[in-house]
This record gives structure tokens, C-alpha cells and sequence, in this order.
């Protein structure tokens, strides 16, 4: 059987080359996205005589931001003309930061058993990510002072490797110990927070207001958010 | 998507939230109305810099914490344009 470029470019996408670092290739054209093969492989021909990665990574970049690009045509639901704005109330050097991120981390010993499937590796995340975006997200509460051999991640949404070589790629708490101990910010909240963001997006919206009500409760002044 | 429905309703709530968007998502971030967005041009699932670079990813939290400090109103953004070296690159 043959296989057509399209095809080709959309294994990339939870198909058989699944590869979530560059599923992005199932939304380029046919023209860029061979394009880009082409100048990867003459930038990996460079490499082999200056060793030099930087055009290499620079590329994939580049094309990773055309790949999400919008499509004009098809306009977002979630699109606001609004812009809420709450200012500072104190200097940051008084203030307690709070941290939430979407990179779908958790502490061991509580796992968010999604589906209720307890030990849900990550290859099962990326199997099931169709089901993981039509069910609400469960916030997890990471304790600030737990270990970081004790933090787990999860999320079949993005490539994991980088945050499981470093949690503070995605879950910058070191970042922020660092920050508080210089004393540019006052404290951090004991409680931090994640979620895998590959979620129903009316489900999140409609729990928002519960999750802004938690952050109230742990008497933070601002909050981190950290999208993967 | 899903971080910027929290940060509407977070910072509607009174709580100045800070938000750090790689730069593919930069325009989802613009889209939704989120209060304050750093960009930089990091891949995917990498937001606040290259495993292990602790420099980068401080410089990337004192950029969301001086959009904090600076902004006057929703929507505002600033991009960081260093490029991303893996540790050990150069």
C-alpha cells in the first residue's frame, strides 16, 4: 500500500511514528513541511563537519510555531475582546507567589488516577488522549517542600522527556526557591498546583471559578501559570 | 487553552496571575484576553528554558515577575528572543 505524504506527515500525530514533539507536522502544508525535512536534512549535513546543532534546533522551532499556527479561516471559540487586569497590591518582595502549571504533574503516593486507572504509564496518556479531552481535569496539590524525587508527571499531550530530565522545565520551583531566598519575592505557597492541559475546554472553564476560590484560600498575592 | 480560561477567572477574582506561553502558543495566550504572558522561543513542553539550565530559567521567571510589576492593563506581553541551547551545546 502506499503511502501519500499527508499520510506521511499525519503519523506524526498519535499515529504510527507518533511523535509529540513533532505532531505539529499533521497541520502544515504539504510544501512547508517537506520543505522543512529538506533544510533539517541539509542542516544535519552542516553538523557533520562543524558539530554546530544550533540551525538545527532554531529549525524545528521555526516550524513547530508555523505548525501551530491559526487558521484564519477557523477562528478560535475561545476567543475574548476583554482583558481582565487586577493590579499588584503589595511589592513582590511581600508577596506570596503561587504556582499552577499545566504540565500534568503530580506527587507520588497521589496519583489523579485519571479514568481510574491507577499507574497510567505516559504511553497510555498518549493512547487515550482523545479521552483525556472530552473529561474535566483534576488538579493536583503538590506540597512546595516535597522532594523532587517524589514528583511525577504525566500528560499525553506533549513530550515529557525534558520535564522527566528536569521537573523545573515545566514546574519551576527551584526557579521560584531561587527567588524567594534572594528575596525578590516574599514566600511561595506551600500548596502548588497542575493539571494535564489536554482537557475538555468547557469543562475547565466551567471549573475555573472553583480554582480561582482555592487560590483565595491559600492567601496568595499572584500566581504563576506555566502552559505546556 | 486550558491555562487561559484560569487566568481570566483568577485575575477577574482580584489575583494578578503571570503566565509563561512558548512562543507556538503565544497566539492562543492573545486570543483569550490572558492578563500577562511572557514568550519565550523555547520548543514545546519546555517553557521555562532547557533541562538543567537554572540561569535561563530563572531569567524567564524574572521576566513574568517584572510583567507583574509593570503592567498597566490586560494583555500584557513581553517576548523573550534568546535562543534555546540545550546545556552543553556550545
Amino acid at each position: 500500500m502506499t503511502e501519500s505524504f499527508a499520510e506521511f506527515r499525519e503519523s506524526f500525530s498519535y499515529g504510527t511514528r507518533s511523535d509529540l514533539s513533532f505532531k505539529f507536522l499533521k497541520s502544515l502544508p504539504d510544501a512547508e513541511a517537506a520543505e522543512f525535512l529538506r533544510r533539517l536534512l541539509e542542516e544535519v549535513g552542516e553538523t557533520y563537519d562543524t558539530g554546530d546543532i544550533a540551525a538545527i534546533i532554531d529549525l524545528a522551532i521555526d516550524a513547530q510555531i508555523a505548525g501551530y499556527r491559526p487558521d484564519p479561516d477557523r477562528p478560535s471559540r475561545w476567543t475574548y475582546t476583554d482583558r481582565p487586569f487586577a493590579p499588584l497590591t503589595k511589592p513582590l518582595a511581600e508577596s506570596r507567589v503561587g504556582l499552577l502549571t499545566s504540565s500534568g504533574h503530580f506527587a507520588e503516593g497521589d496519583d489523579p488516577k485519571p479514568f481510574g486507572v491507577p499507574n497510567m504509564t505516559q504511553q497510555e496518556a498518549e493512547d487515550r488522549i482523545s479521552e483525556f479531552l472530552r473529561e474535566a481535569p483534576i488538579l493536583s496539590v503538590i506540597p512546595r517542600d516535597l522532594p523532587a524525587n517524589k514528583l511525577r508527571v504525566r500528560h499525553g499531550g506533549y513530550d515529557t522527556r525534558s520535564t522527566l530530565r528536569d521537573h523545573n522545565v515545566s514546574f519551576p520551583r527551584d526557579a521560584l526557591l531561587s527567588a524567594r531566598d534572594s528575596g525578590r519575592i516574599g514566600d511561595i505557597s506551600e500548596r502548588l498546583y497542575s493539571f494535564p492541559g489536554a482537557t475538555a475546554q468547557g469543562r475547565i472553564k466551567q471549573l475555573a471559578p472553583d480554582w480561582a476560590g482555592q487560590m483565595h484560600e491559600d492567601e496568595i498575592d499572584v500566581l504563576l501559570l506555566v502552559p505546556v | 487553552m486550558s491555562v487561559g480560561h484560569i487566568a481570566r477567572d483568577i485575575e477577574a477574582s482580584g489575583i494578578p496571575t503571570t503566565a509563561v506561553y512558548v512562543r507556538s502558543f503565544r497566539h492562543v495566550a492573545e486570543a483569550m484576553g490572558v492578563p500577562r504572558v511572557v514568550s519565550p522561543l523555547h520548543p514545546m513542553g519546555r517553557p521555562m528554558g532547557p533541562p538543567g539550565d537554572s540561569a535561563r530559567q530563572q531569567d524567564v521567571l524574572e521576566s513574568a515577575l517584572e510583567l507583574l510589576e509593570s503592567a498597566t492593563e490586560g494583555g500584557a506581553r513581553c517576548d523573550l528572543e534568546q535562543p534555546y541551547r540545550p546545556v552543553g551545546a556550545d
